[in-house]
Order: C-alpha cells, then sequence, then structure tokens
C-alpha cells in the first residue's frame, strides 16, 4: 500500500514539475478570421479557439453547452460586435459564468470598437428595414486595413493581460502586418482588374470588401438585411443586372445556390461563391490566404 | 497635434496622387505603406474627437424592453376547445424588462397579460453574475428546471402547447416556482454537465377552492425542492444528444370528501406528498454549412408522478374521507420536427398520459405541425391534432398560433 500511495505521489510530482512554467492565455473568439489574427499575434503564448466556423452563417450559430466549457476557462473572449452575435453570445457568457469574460471583465474584447465601421444607419431603425445592424455593418474583417487594426488591437489586449509577452506580441503583430503588406503587393495587379466592375452581391457581408476592392455591387440578393428574395425581387434584380452589365453574382458557401443559378441563367452572370471567413473553404487555413483567393477568384471572374 | 495629423494627412494624400503616376509595382508598395501609415492617423483622430460609437448607448442606463404577443386561433370542428370557449384570442402578452443590477447581478422581469389571468408576475428574478466554481445563483421567480420543455416560454415552444403530460402533471403553462436557484457547470468525464438545485415556496400554484388545515409551507419539509442533470455531447460537429433527469417532490393540498369547520377556518383539503421524477432526451442535427435550410429535432420526455397518501386527515375521521389521487401516474410525449425550407419546418407530436383529471384513464393524442416564420421575430403555426380519452372518444382540434416578438434582439433559445 505504501509502495502504491509513494509511486502514485512521485507521478503527480513529475507531472507537476513538467507543466509548461508560462501558462498561455486561453482566448475563445466568435469567428475563425479573429482566431487566426489571434494566433498570428498571440503565437505560442495563446491557445485560441474558434466557436463559429468559416463555412457557417455567423448570425446563426447554435448556442451549445460544449461551447460553454470553453468559455468557462477563456481569459479572453473576442468577438466581432454590432450585434452579429446577438443571437447566440448572451446565453453562452451567462452559461459559462465566467467574470473575466463578461462585458466590464478585462478579457471581454468587443473588436468592433477599434473598427471604423461603415453603413450605420441614421434616423429611426426600425425591423421593417430586415434584420438590420442598427450600430454599423459587422463584416468589417474583409478589408486588410482592419484586418491590421484586429492584429494591434489584440497587441494590446495580450499585452495588458500577460505583460511578458509585450515584446513577443508586438514583433507578431509586426509580422502578421509584414505578411499582409507583401501579399497586398502581389495582389494589387488583381485589385486593379476588380476596381469599378459591376457585381451583384447576396448579402451585406460583402460591403468592407468592397470598399477594399473597388467592386462595384449593384445590387443585392436579399431584398433587405436577412430576409430571402422574392420573386418580385429576383425580377428587378434581373434589369438591375441586364442594365448595369454586372457579370458576378458573388454569395457565400451557407446561402442556397439556387436562387442565385436562376438569376445567373436569366443573366448570363456567373455565380461566385466567395468563403467570408478562414476555413470556408479546405485549404484557407489563414486570415492572408482568405483574402488572396477571394481577390483572385473575383478578378478571374469579373473579366 | 491637430495640425501634425493634418499635415500627416495632407502629405498622405499628395503621395498617393503621385503615386498614381508610378509603375504599379511602386504604386502597390506605396499602397500597402498608406494604409499601415492610415491606422495610426485614425487613431490620432479617435483620440482628439471622439467618435459616435464611442457614445454610451445607453446613457439613461434602461433597461431592455421587450415584448412577446401570442394569439391563438381555435377552429376545431366541434368547438372551440380552448378554455374559455373563444375562437380567436390574445393568449398571452408578455413583457420583459432585463438589465444588469450592479456589478454582481443581472434583473429579468416578466410581466404576463391574459384576458384570463389578467397581469400577472410570469417571472422576475435576480442572477448573481460574479459567483466563483461556475455557479450561478437566483432568487425570485422562475421557470422550474424540471424536464427540458418546461424550461421554454410557451410561446417559444415547437408547437401550439405544451405536451399533456407537462401540461397535466406541471400545468397548463408549465410550472414555476418562487424561491432560490443554483446550478453548477462541471465536466470531470469531459463532456458537458449541469446540476440545477432550486428551494421554493411550493409545488405549483396554491389552488384557490382548497385550505388544509395548516399552510403546505408550513414546515421546511413542506417546501418544494428539485434537481435536475444535464447531460450534453456533441456526436459530429452537426449532431448533439441531451439525456437529462430531474426530480422534484413537495406538499401539496389535495381533496377531502367534504369540507370540515374546525372552528375558526373551513377545511376541505389534506397536505399530501407528490413527488415527480422524469427522464428527457433531445437528439439535435444541423448542418454547419447548410444550416439555414436544413435541421432535425427529436425530442422525448416520461414522467411519472408518485402520490402519497396525507399524514393526516382533520377529524371527524369516518365521515371525512381522503378524495386525492390514491396512486401513481406516468405520462410521456415523443416530437419531431423537419426543416424543410429556409422558413417552414413540419413536425409531428405523440402524446400519452395517465391522466390525473379522469382517475388515470390513459389520454392518448398525435399531432401534426406546420410552421413558417416570416422572420426570425415572428412565427405562425398550423396544427391538427387527435385526442383520445380512452372509453370517452375522441375529439379533432385544429389550432391556429400566431406570435410576434418587438423590441431588442433576444438570444434563440437552444
Amino acid at each position: 500500500m505504501s509502495r502504491k500511495l509513494l509511486l502514485t505521489l512521485s507521478l503527480a510530482a513529475a507531472a507537476l514539475a513538467f507543466r509548461p512554467v508560462e501558462a498561455q492565455l486561453r482566448v475563445v473568439t466568435s469567428t475563425p478570421d479573429l482566431a487566426d489574427i489571434a494566433r498570428q499575434v498571440g503565437g505560442t503564448r495563446v491557445v485560441v479557439r474558434s466557436i463559429g466556423q468559416g463555412y457557417q452563417d455567423p448570425h446563426f450559430i447554435e448556442a451549445k453547452p460544449s461551447f460553454v466549457l470553453d468559455l468557462a476557462k477563456a481569459d479572453v473572449w473576442a468577438f466581432v460586435g454590432l450585434d452579429l452575435e446577438i443571437g447566440w453570445m448572451p446565453l453562452l457568457l451567462d452559461g459559462a459564468r465566467n467574470p473575466k469574460i463578461r462585458p466590464g471583465g478585462a478579457g471581454y474584447v468587443d473588436v468592433s470598437k477599434a473598427i471604423p465601421v461603415i453603413d450605420v444607419p441614421t434616423g429611426n431603425v426600425d425591423r421593417s428595414m430586415g434584420d438590420v445592424h442598427a450600430l454599423g455593418n459587422p463584416h468589417y474583417w474583409l478589408d486588410p486595413a482592419n484586418g491590421r487594426r484586429i492584429a494591434w488591437l489584440f497587441r494590446d489586449k495580450f499585452t495588458q493581460l500577460d505583460p511578458a509577452g509585450a515584446s513577443t506580441y508586438t514583433a507578431n503583430a509586426k509580422g502578421f502586418e509584414a505578411r499582409l503588406g507583401a501579399a497586398e503587393q502581389a495582389w494589387a495587379a488583381d485589385l486593379a482588374k476588380i476596381k469599378g466592375k459591376p457585381v451583384v452581391a447576396w448579402h451585406t457581408s460583402w460591403r468592407y470588401f468592397a470598399e477594399y476592392t473597388g467592386m462595384n455591387i449593384v445590387g443585392f440578393m436579399e431584398p433587405k438585411p436577412g430576409v430571402p428574395p422574392s420573386p418580385s425581387h429576383l425580377a428587378g434584380l434581373i434589369q438591375t443586372v441586364k442594365r448595369t452589365g454586372a457579370k458576378v453574382i458573388v454569395m457565400e458557401p451557407f446561402y442556397d445556390r439556387k436562387t442565385a443559378d436562376f438569376v445567373a441563367s436569366k443573366t448570363g452572370t456567373k455565380v461566385l461563391v466567395l468563403p467570408p471567413s478562414v476555413g470556408g473553404r479546405k485549404g484557407l487555413d489563414d486570415y492572408v490566404s482568405l483574402m488572396k483567393y477571394d481577390i483572385t477568384q473575383l478578378a478571374a471572374a469579373v473579366q | 497635434m491637430r495640425a501634425l495629423t493634418l499635415t500627416v494627412a495632407v502629405a498622405l494624400l499628395g503621395t498617393q496622387q503621385a503615386a498614381a503616376q508610378r509603375p504599379d509595382s511602386l504604386r502597390a508598395d506605396s499602397i500597402a505603406r498608406a494604409r499601415a501609415d492610415s491606422i495610426r492617423i485614425v487613431r490620432e483622430l479617435e483620440a482628439m474627437s471622439p467618435r459616435q460609437a464611442q457614445l454610451p448607448r445607453n446613457p439613461r442606463l434602461l433597461p431592455d424592453i421587450s415584448a412577446v404577443g401570442d394569439l391563438i386561433g381555435d377552429l376545431s370542428p366541434k368547438g372551440s376547445t380552448q378554455e374559455d370557449g373563444s375562437r380567436f384570442g390574445v393568449r398571452e402578452l408578455e413583457l420583459a424588462l432585463q438589465a444588469a443590477v450592479d456589478p454582481y447581478f443581472r434583473g429579468d422581469l416578466f410581466l404576463g397579460f391574459s384576458d384570463a389571468e389578467g397581469v400577472h408576475i410570469e417571472q422576475a428574478f435576480l442572477t448573481a453574475t460574479a459567483l466563483p466554481w461556475r455557479l450561478e445563483a437566483r432568487l425570485g421567480r422562475f421557470l422550474a428546471p424540471f424536464g427540458k420543455q418546461n424550461t421554454t416560454h410557451r410561446h417559444d415552444l415547437h408547437t401550439v402547447e405544451h405536451s399533456y403530460v407537462v401540461q397535466r402533471f406541471l400545468g397548463e403553462e408549465g410550472l414555476k416556482g418562487t424561491g432560490a436557484y443554483l446550478a453548477r457547470v462541471f465536466s470531470p468525464l469531459g463532456f458537458y454537465q449541469e446540476l440545477i438545485l432550486t428551494a421554493v415556496d411550493r409545488i405549483g400554484e396554491a389552488p384557490e377552492d382548497l385550505t388544509a388545515e395548516e399552510p403546505a409551507n408550513e414546515k421546511l419539509s413542506g417546501l418544494g425542492y428539485s434537481a435536475r442533470l444535464r447531460n450534453y455531447w456533441d456526436l459530429t460537429e452537426a449532431a448533439n444528444l441531451e439525456l437529462s433527469a430531474s426530480a422534484m417532490t413537495g406538499v401539496r393540498e389535495q381533496p377531502l370528501t367534504q369540507g370540515v369547520d374546525l372552528g375558526d377556518q373551513p377545511v376541505n383539503a389534506a397536505l399530501a406528498r407528490q413527488t415527480t421524477i422524469g427522464l428527457d432526451a433531445t437528439f439535435r442535427w444541423r448542418p454547419l454549412e447548410q444550416g439555414l435550410y436544413r435541421s432535425f429535432i427529436l425530442q422525448g420526455e416520461f414522467m411519472r408522478q408518485l402520490n402519497r397518501d396525507p399524514e393526516s386527515i382533520p377529524p371527524p375521521l369516518g365521515l371525512v374521507d381522503y378524495a386525492g389521487p390514491r396512486r401513481d401516474f406516468s405520462g410521456a410525449y415523443l416530437f419531431a420536427r423537419y426543416q424543410i425550407s429556409r422558413r417552414t419546418f413540419i413536425g409531428g407530436r405523440y402524446d400519452w398520459v395517465q391522466d390525473p383529471e379522469a382517475d388515470g384513464v390513459s389520454l392518448t393524442a398525435g399531432s401534426g405541425i406546420l410552421t413558417f416564420y416570416p422572420s426570425e421575430f415572428s412565427k405562425l403555426i398550423a396544427s391538427v391534432e387527435r385526442r383520445s380519452l380512452k372509453g370517452f372518444g375522441g375529439t379533432t382540434r385544429l389550432l391556429l398560433q400566431a406570435t410576434f416578438a418587438i423590441g431588442p434582439h433576444k438570444p434563440h433559445p437552444f
């Protein structure tokens, strides 16, 4: 019995001895885009998990109890904000019972606070306007300038929570900027091909991407944000496409392609399914790859 | 500082204009640098003049105010099957006020308005949000954490009405309790588990027409107590399973064969312990990529109500006897729903319960349900049900429901 006890104590001591000296920050994000940038800035000093997947509509993520377990242990909860996650985030934060990541906690990071937001409605806002985001368009990560802002925000937050890693976080953020800058140089020619080209988008999620690439969104498949296309709206959209000469319908993988194919069949346009987030297509495992893929695919399609 | 920023901005614009006349590679490089610089400029501008987004969203600290309307139509062929006999009615209007109270508590108030009950407190509870060890505590009135369906607001159900086992064992609108609630999330076995314990003033509402010799809650053993253990697993990325067990016990007023005048008060009820146990299972499937258009849910609950005879019956014994339930009852339902398009769902439910209101005679019902969601904030349901009480024939019911929500966006129930 005493030998067993001694063996148990020895194993426990050994396990304690081999624990990493530096505790990693546990970061949970709402989207894989935020998760990738957090990984790039945090490096080995953070462990990152995303609630949403890149091929999933971020508006309609289910508040599964298994996510609660991740959030219960998190040091940082970083989310897109502007009410993108309002349909599921409150349930998860309530369930997690983790004061660190509740509103007001040091680990509660509303990333939109670092972003110059577009499409902020003016005047009275109500639901007759569709599933409108009263605080502005939340799909801001599809502009590399905002990718940089996210990286620096994470640098600041990680440094606040883990001052010993300050130099690492700064170096990693600069490295991310450098990789993104180099990629931007590489795809500059593609941007020139896209600039001013008329396209149709499914949802307002491509507005920041349009601001960056210069693509001209002449119409949306949705008559109002979040509202499925109606026959009368599609009839009007078909006329718009013919009038403007739009060649491409850009849509996310989680929408029903049949409706876009119908418009394409009436107008001769191409349907281009573009992932709006990291992981939205196999192999697009990081932010720079995502932006590069979307830009090169669009440049080829609008020719 | 402002002058410096403006100078930098003008210089940046000048650089961009000049770049337009250069070869593409140099131009791209310049764009990249300009974008990097622009971040710093934005930060300086932010420091100089606060943007609209930086102003508080709610400077008067008002609570979130929302309302839900629940409208019912009963087009059953042999007349309305509603309690008040109406063909069309406002079943309930619920007004919710919700806000953080302070850094330690959140307050949730739900007021119900209905023709049948007037104004009543549906729920009103204070939730402690800063407890350690993944604990959550509530004080106030809340939906009793017993079974799966009972923890959902009636207007949020996938069906027009609660299942018959819930209606007969817990109440037509489900069961609420007023008292204390303590829950803890844990995962020692690698999956999600939650234990919820409550102690409430009583099990169920006090019956208006029954008076016992002493109040049900005179002794602490007469309060209502419940426990629920939730177990949840992700089977795949798209499928998950919840298996849970619940139990509750309390003392309730049960009728006597006749009233007794005990001097200062008429007594027509005795106190008897009632214990209910339940098991529930929910399987959900929703593919992540096509989750807007396809989903499936299969849910079932089993409950058993255990009734004990009262410990004492008021004198004179012999003339007065116990007329409450002397046997135990069981009941269950099975519900399935499949999403056939972005806004349309079809479903069905089978109910079976040994009806306590009919001395345990089996009540069975089968229903088909068609649901259409114009948006996240409105819901239309048409339901056809065939209900039979063994030995008493059957009834066909045709029910319509419309619900709508106004106010801040609420989380989607899971």
